[in-house]
């Protein structure tokens, strides 16, 4: 801990951002850097605690307290070897990671948490900048093939892992380009391209194989794999986005987020978002714009907020964001404690760029015209039963259904469970209750042989760092599978002598 | 105390022989690489050493280490016979095949080995290691045989400490390793001063130890005659151990991360060792207690509980056996019955916030519990209830070695009073408050300096034996009769044969405290080194209070994180009739378990007396109330399963556990726990648990005659005299009086003369002890130990026999250790006093004619004049009040400690100061010395010496800054 007072004489800052008129110009990101003192004050907030409950709340396990200390003490290299010992891509958590860790914080009892995401992100920016980032390929290769289906967050850290411990990894990717939603999920506004660009890059300078526009099931024959490769690791995710089968539903102007999102990532990339749509994922074959409609997003999480700020960069005439649930408490409660995460009211950038939220709002009929376009939605208040502080069930509000204007609804609900069609059913493979690819958190090992199963297609949706999380646990798992035992890191493993 | 040792052959200690010096003085026994090199190379002719590689095949086969053992046992043998005087016991030779054995094992293997050979006294040895780096290490190699010891890993940490920058300082890498091996130097002197030892020379070989977890094989051969009493792991459980750590340094493979792990012993760590309180355990207790919420807390006690696969505390490897039918919970002892049971821990005002403090005082006053003031006294304002009805006062008071704020009212208003001879946490150590903790409030209710760091004294300096324990029992005892006599003890082999002790000296209660408490400020070593677990003494106690018949005439108590009902109910089972429970209450009051206590920066406001901090307490006493409720039904659904209706019937029922059968565990399957779970036949004229009353003798103290001729002054402050013959019988005269007075009065007292007692003969020990404002006590005669002790306003007048023909400032007149303790009051003593004279007085003043050692000691506050000589270490410690010595002889500079005090000379204020105490002294004694003093007093005050501490000096000249600003 650099400074025992710290977090008495400095309070939380966090790093101005462009705004909101220049910002909608763009699709970049637009979150300015800490000076070098800001950045020093941040990190001497921390207070090393005796029980560190960020490094419990990260699931990765990150070191916080140690590697604000080098912060602290200026220390690049220190603080990157700390952070990068947990973390295969910082530069992906430290910008769009919801950051348990901060929500765990012991500031967070009673003042503004450490700005843990922030100083992670200058990490291990700094750290590419001043060249503490090589490629690290392992020194003895151990003539095992590894194959990883899937290259978003799961699958990169699995191989990445993987090629650590000696094994000769290929990933394979059904999109034009390694990432998942890093690449096609997230927009560029939140995580710019040449960021995962240049983590790919390094990764196969490591000697990881990515073949792209190879969708294992349907062009790459599973029974190949299974002969070539002596594991497979499965880190799909979850895809198949939760439908809204109402009336109209088939309307024009009625699509997934996904299908929104990953076409504007495209287009962005100035790559042709029409076609490939037999082996790429969500691709439509028209394009879709917000451009001077009334949008409405259902659904208010992330992949909402994803939605709005886009639709808003598409020059939108007005952009309304439904929750189905009732308007969170801006603070913590009884029922959410410190340090659990608590469901609280959040602002995300895209919501400071403008939409009208509502919430307990639910939507009964996508309504269109004869063309078969929508044009409306019918919608209706809800009353919600609060039971232990959590929503429990509702009921329509009489008399508040109303028509509200809409030519573009956006479908962001969440996700159910990983496909099911071609890969999981040729292979047999068996599913948890809730449709997901069973396994354990132990083994990670599916009831095919010599199959894993990693990331959300084995945990149901969740967030990019479980995902990391997954894949480095999944790779020890599977390390010890072919060799017997591993020397890789994970986040729970004590020495044996302990 | 010394560090110097001696490295070579000691030659025969009946022949006189020259050749016996020719060995090498150390003045420390931590050497640098440069040292070693130096002793390493030296060749006299007729001295050189030998470098002994300590090894073992890493093959993890049964039996490496134990070869690799006695291959350096051999060579150690061989090298002596040889004729060398030094062997240097090195474990650098090690590679991916050969790992190093630990040092203290190779060390103490050579050391007995050589001992059975008769070899021993011919040679030194140096350890050359690796694996020692804090001061606990340095003390078990020098314990186990070492002379000296070069830590060449932990030196080179620090150099590249110091090259990477993580040290952010200005010191070069040579004045670090300095800084480093003072404070191991430092660390060896504060271990070996809590054993009682004061030479490295004497601490070397004593093994003053007790083994934890090695079997009877391991401890007879390498450890002979150390302590160990339940078993544990062998040699090649030890070899498996290492072998861990080396398969971390030389594994095959390319490891990505070079990065050591973070650790995880003295902070929780995801990947370090497992600690019961943990991220999960402090939030699940957290969210139970605050919401009340029963479930929760069963999931707080279940991770608690189940250690299977990674056990931290003896208790987690015992399991619960039915012995009797299970009976339904509602035939158990209701809850309320067993509230009384329960105390909070220890934890002074000052350590912890006034916050943390009264919310636990109020919770278990509300619950019928006690809380403990700890040993920082108590601010008087708690003993008014509140106007909701609760009550900030504590319970217990504890009288510990540095006697902070303990005045008659403090006494008075106890229902406990706790000696605490020892710390779980630390024991042999006092209390330690860092200087920025003590600000006006705390300072003002330990009656010592704001600012000024407050380190308790190791011993209580009125108990050198167990009678001195039984003299302070009997004082508390007069001091208040209503009161419980505790004694603290800790932990340890041995413990047994002490509670036997103390129970016969006539404590009411006596409490084995376990190691693994402590707040983030005691030392380190301490918290991690010192100290047993309290199942070991706890199950020892009661077995030797059993046998011995005294189980009964006393109330067994057990503390050291307990944490659930389960915890409860086997400290109840092993013998334990009460429970204290300290750490897991701070967490129930928001502790998250910082371990920044020593650093005042709490953030939760728990252990700070930073106002900012401590507004951030979000405690509540509801929760703590809440917490007690929960664990005293899990508790009693415990007793229902296994069939006991009431706590009393399952003391000491060890039948009712058992040593789990599932323990899988290498490294604790062997331990052997019979011996805990003993079970010491009882006889059946006698009860498991406290059904007698002591005795305390208070029937034929002379104060009942005191208190019958002082009744006027007491109804209606009358001013009363009488006279009185004493003899040395007559114990702790004035108490029972004063607890009368303090009972009406409060600390206000009587006016100044209020009673005057005169007594003639000779007083035996604590006259006057804690007497309070009002009684003036005049001896015509002397006195014995003890005299003044704890004084609390009171006014006591000694002088010799008007018909004494000896010269009177040149004999004794009172014992040793008088007014230690003392809070107030004043005394004038025509003549010597003994050793040891106001030790840790915070506030009376005092005129004597002569003091024998340790004058003044870690004095607070008050004026003492001495008027004639000091024994020698006048003023260690002394950190407030001041002292005037007479010094005609110009002697007194050479007996005083200076480190914490300034020998200035005296102003004009000093000189107002000194005619009027002695004016009184004359008047009061008619003292001869005072009559020349003062007859020729311009001359005779240039003799005087002031005796200022530094600190208190600062702390008087800010506040006249201060003043003259605001002016």
């Amino acid at each position: 801990m650099g400074k025992p007072t710290g977090f008495k004489e400095f309070s939380r800052e966090l790093p101005g951002r462009q705004p909101v008129e220049q910002r909608l110009k763009h699709y970049n990101e637009f979150g300015e850097r800490y000076t070098d003192e800001k950045l020093n004050q941040q990190a001497a907030r921390c207070m090393n605690c005796g029980v560190p409950f960020c490094h419990h709340g990260c699931p990765l396990g990150n070191v916080i307290p140690e590697f604000n200390d080098a912060v602290y003490r200026k220390d690049w290299k220190e603080a990157y070897d700390i952070l990068s010992s947990t973390n295969n891509f910082p530069e992906f958590t430290g910008r769009i990671c919801p950051a348990p860790c901060e929500t765990a914080c012991v500031l967070g009892i009673n003042q503004p948490a450490i700005t843990i995401e922030e100083i992670e992100k200058h990490i291990i920016e700094i750290a590419f900048e001043k060249g503490f980032v090589k490629p690290r390929r392992p020194n003895l290769r151990s003539g095992k093939k590894v194959a990883v289906v899937g290259s978003g967050p799961a699958g990169l850290a699995a191989a990445a892992q993987l090629n650590y411990a000696g094994h000769s990894v290929t990933v394979f990717e059904r999109d034009d380009a390694p990432g998942g939603l890093l690449r096609y999920g997230i927009p560029d506004f939140k995580l710019e391209k040449w960021v995962v660009d240049r983590r790919i890059k390094l990764m196969e300078e490591e000697g990881v194989v990515f073949k792209c526009h190879a969708n294992v099931g349907v062009n790459v024959s599973i029974n190949d794999l299974l002969r070539e490769y002596n594991a497979i690791v499965l880190a799909g995710g979850s895809t198949v986005p939760r439908d809204l089968k109402i009336p109209g539903r088939e309307l024009n102007g009625v699509h997934f987020a996904m299908d929104f999102l990953k076409q504007n990532n495209k287009r962005v990339a100035k790559k042709n978002f029409l076609g490939n749509a037999d082996i790429e994922s969500n691709i439509i074959e028209f394009e879709l714009t917000a451009t001077g409609k009334n949008v409405v997003v259902i659904g208010g999480g992330d992949t909402g907020s994803d939605c709005v700020g886009t639709s808003n960069r598409h020059g939108a005439n007005s952009v309304t964001q439904f929750e189905l649930l009732p308007k969170p408490p801006s603070e913590r409660n009884d029922f959410m404690p410190w340090p659990s995460y608590p469901m609280l009211l959040k602002k995300t950038s895209s919501h400071e760029e403008g939409a009208a939220r509502q919430w307990a709002v639910a939507t009964k009929e996508f309504i269109g015209d004869a063309n078969g376009n929508l044009r409306s939605l019918k919608i209706v208040d809800l009353e919600w039963k609060i039971v232990d502080g959590r929503p429990a069930s509702f009921v329509e509000i009489a008399g508040s259904e109303r028509k509200i204007p809409c030519e573009l609804a956006l479908l962001a609900m969440g996700f159910v469970h990983p496909q099911h069609a071609d890969l999981i059913n040729d292979l047999g493979i068996d599913l948890d209750e809730r449709g997901n690819v069973k396994a354990t958190e132990k083994d990670f090992r599916t009831n095919i042989s010599k199959v894993f199963t990693a990331g959300d297609m084995r945990r149901g949706q969740s967030l990019v760092v479980w995902a990391i999380s997954e894949g480095r646990e999944c790779a020890k798992a599977v390390d010890e599978y072919l060799v017997g035992h591993s020397v890789l890191e994970s986040k729970n493993e004590r020495l044996a002598f302990i | 105390m010394s560090l110097s040792t001696f490295a070579g052959n000691n030659g025969n200690l009946l022949v006189e022989d020259p050749l016996t010096c020719h060995s090498v003085a150390l003045k420390h026994p931590v050497l640098t690489n440069y040292e070693l090199e130096k002793i390493r190379s030296i060749d006299t002719g007729l001295f050189q050493s030998k470098t002994i590689q300590c090894y073992f095949r890493a093959d993890g086969k049964p039996g490496s280490l134990k070869k690799g053992l006695e291959r350096i046992c051999e060579y150690a043998v061989h090298a002596v016979e040889d004729g060398f005087k030094v062997l240097i016991l090195q474990d650098r030779a090690i590679d991916s095949n050969h790992a190093p054995i630990p040092s203290l094992l190779s060390t103490s293997a050579i050391h007995h080995h050589l001992i059975r050979k008769g070899m021993r006294g011919q040679v030194g040895i140096i350890v050359e290691a690796g694996d020692v780096w804090e001061v606990h290490h340095f003390a078990c190699l020098i314990g186990f045989g070492a002379t000296a010891v070069n830590p060449y890993l932990a030196l080179s940490s620090i150099r590249d400490l110091k090259e990477t920058g993580k040290l952010q300082t200005k010191l070069q890498e040579d004045e670090l390793k300095k800084n480093y091996i003072k404070a191991v130097n430092d660390g060896l002197l504060k271990v070996f001063s809590k054993m009682g030892i004061s030479t490295l020379q004497s601490y070397q070989g004593a093994q003053i130890f007790e083994i934890l977890g090695l079997n009877k094989e391991v401890v007879n051969k390498y450890f002979t005659g150390a302590t160990s009493r339940i078993e544990g792991m062998g040699l090649d459980e030890i070899a498996r151990e290492v072998l861990a750590k080396h398969y971390f340094a030389f594994s095959k493979k390319d490891i990505p991360a070079d990065r050591l792990p973070a650790g995880g012993i003295y902070q929780w760590k995801r990947k370090g060792e497992f600690h019961l309180f943990n991220p999960q355990t402090i939030h699940l207790l957290q969210h139970a207690t605050k919401m009340n919420d029963y479930p929760t807390f069963k999931k707080y006690s279940k991770l608690v509980n189940d250690q299977s696969e990674k056990a931290c505390t003896l208790r987690s490897l015992f399991q619960f056996k039915k012995t009797r039918p299970s009976v339904s919970i509602d035939e158990v002892q209701a809850a309320e019955n067993i509230y009384k049971r329960f105390a909070t821990g220890a934890m002074s005002f000052g350590s912890i916030s006034w916050e943390a403090h009264t919310t636990l005082a109020i919770a278990m006053n509300r619950l019928g519990g006690k809380s403990n003031t700890g040993e920082g006294g108590e601010d008087e304002k708690r003993y008014e209830p509140l106007s909701n009805g609760d009550s900030m006062r504590s319970a217990i008071k504890q009288v510990a070695s540095a006697r902070f704020g303990v005045t008659s009212l403090y006494l008075t208003e106890a229902d406990e009073l706790q000696i605490k001879m020892a710390q779980g946490a630390k024991p042999g150590e006092g209390g330690q408050l860092p200087g920025h903790k003590v600000d006006e409030w705390i300072g003002k209710v330990r009656h010592a300096t704001p600012g000024v760091g407050l380190i308790s004294p190791p011993p209580h300096h009125d108990i050198y034996s167990i009678e001195d324990l039984a003299q302070l029992i009997y004082d508390l005892k007069n001091a208040n009769r209503k009161s419980r006599i505790s004694v603290k003890l800790v932990s340890k082999a041995g413990v047994g044969t002490i509670a036997a002790g103390v129970t016969k000296a006539k404590a009411d209660v006596v409490l084995i405290a376990g190691h693994d408490g402590g707040t983030g400020a005691s030392p380190i070593s301490s918290i991690k080194h010192a100290g047993l677990p309290w199942e070991l003494g706890l199950a020892e106690t009661h077995q030797t209070l059993v046998k011995n018949k005294l189980r009964s005439r006393v109330v067994v108590q057990a503390d050291g994180q307990l944490k659930t009902g389960r915890d409860i109910a086997i400290a109840a089972l092993l013998g334990a009739e009460e429970w204290g429970i300290a750490t897991a209450a701070l967490v129930v009051e928001g502790c998250i378990m910082m371990r920044k206590c020593h650093m005042n920066t709490c953030p939760v406001g728990v252990a700070t007396q930073d106002p900012e901090l401590r507004a951030r307490f979000k405690g509540d006493p509801d929760h703590v109330v809440n917490f007690f409720k929960m664990i005293t039904q899990e508790l009693r659904e415990i007793m229902a399963e296994l069939g006991f209706k009431t706590v009393n019937e399952m003391i000491g029922q060890a039948d009712s556990l058992e040593v789990r059968d599932e323990i899988e565990h290498w490294k604790y399957k062997n331990l052997d726990l019979s011996a805990v779970l003993y079970n010491e036949p009882n006889s059946i004229y006698s009860t498991l648990y406290c059904s007698e009353k002591q005795d305390h003798g208070l029937d034929d103290s002379l104060d009942w005659q005191l208190w019958e001729a002082a009744v006027p002054a007491i109804v209606a402050k009358e001013k009363i005299s009488a006279s009185f013959p004493i003899k040395n019988i007559n114990r702790t005269v004035g108490t029972i009086l004063s607890n009368e007075i303090t009972k009406k009065y409060r600390s206000e007292g009587l006016p100044e003369d209020t009673i005057h007692f005169k007594f003639n003969g000779t007083a035996g020990q604590s006259f006057g002890a804690f007497n309070t404002k009002g009684i003036t006590l005049e001896l015509e005669g002397d006195a014995n130990d003890y005299f003044g002790k704890g004084l609390s306003g009171a006014k006591l007048i000694i002088y010799p026999p008007k018909e004494a023909t000896y010269t009177a400032e040149d004999n004794s007149i009172i014992g040793n250790v008088a007014f230690y303790g003392a809070t107030s009051g004043e005394a004038f003593i025509r003549g010597k006093a003994g050793e040891r004279f106001c030790v840790r007085n915070s506030g009376a003043n005092v005129v004597v004619e002569s003091v024998g050692d340790h004058g003044c000691e870690y004095m607070t506050g008050g004026r003492v004049i001495i008027l004639g000589d000091t024994g020698r270490n006048f003023a260690a410690g002394m950190s407030g009040g001041i002292a005037w010595v007479y010094d005609v002889k110009g002697k007194f500079a050479n007996n005083c400690n200076k480190e914490m005090v300034d020998l200035d000379d005296c102003d004009e204020n000093d000189k107002n100061d000194l005619y009027n105490f002695i004016q009184k002294h004359l008047q009061y004694t008619g003292s001869t010395v005072a009559k020349f003093i003062l007859s020729d007093f311009e001359n005779q005050f240039k003799y005087f010496v002031k005796v200022f501490p530094k600190d208190y000096k600062k702390v008087l000249h800010e506040k006249i800054n201060t003043v003259e600003t605001s002016v």
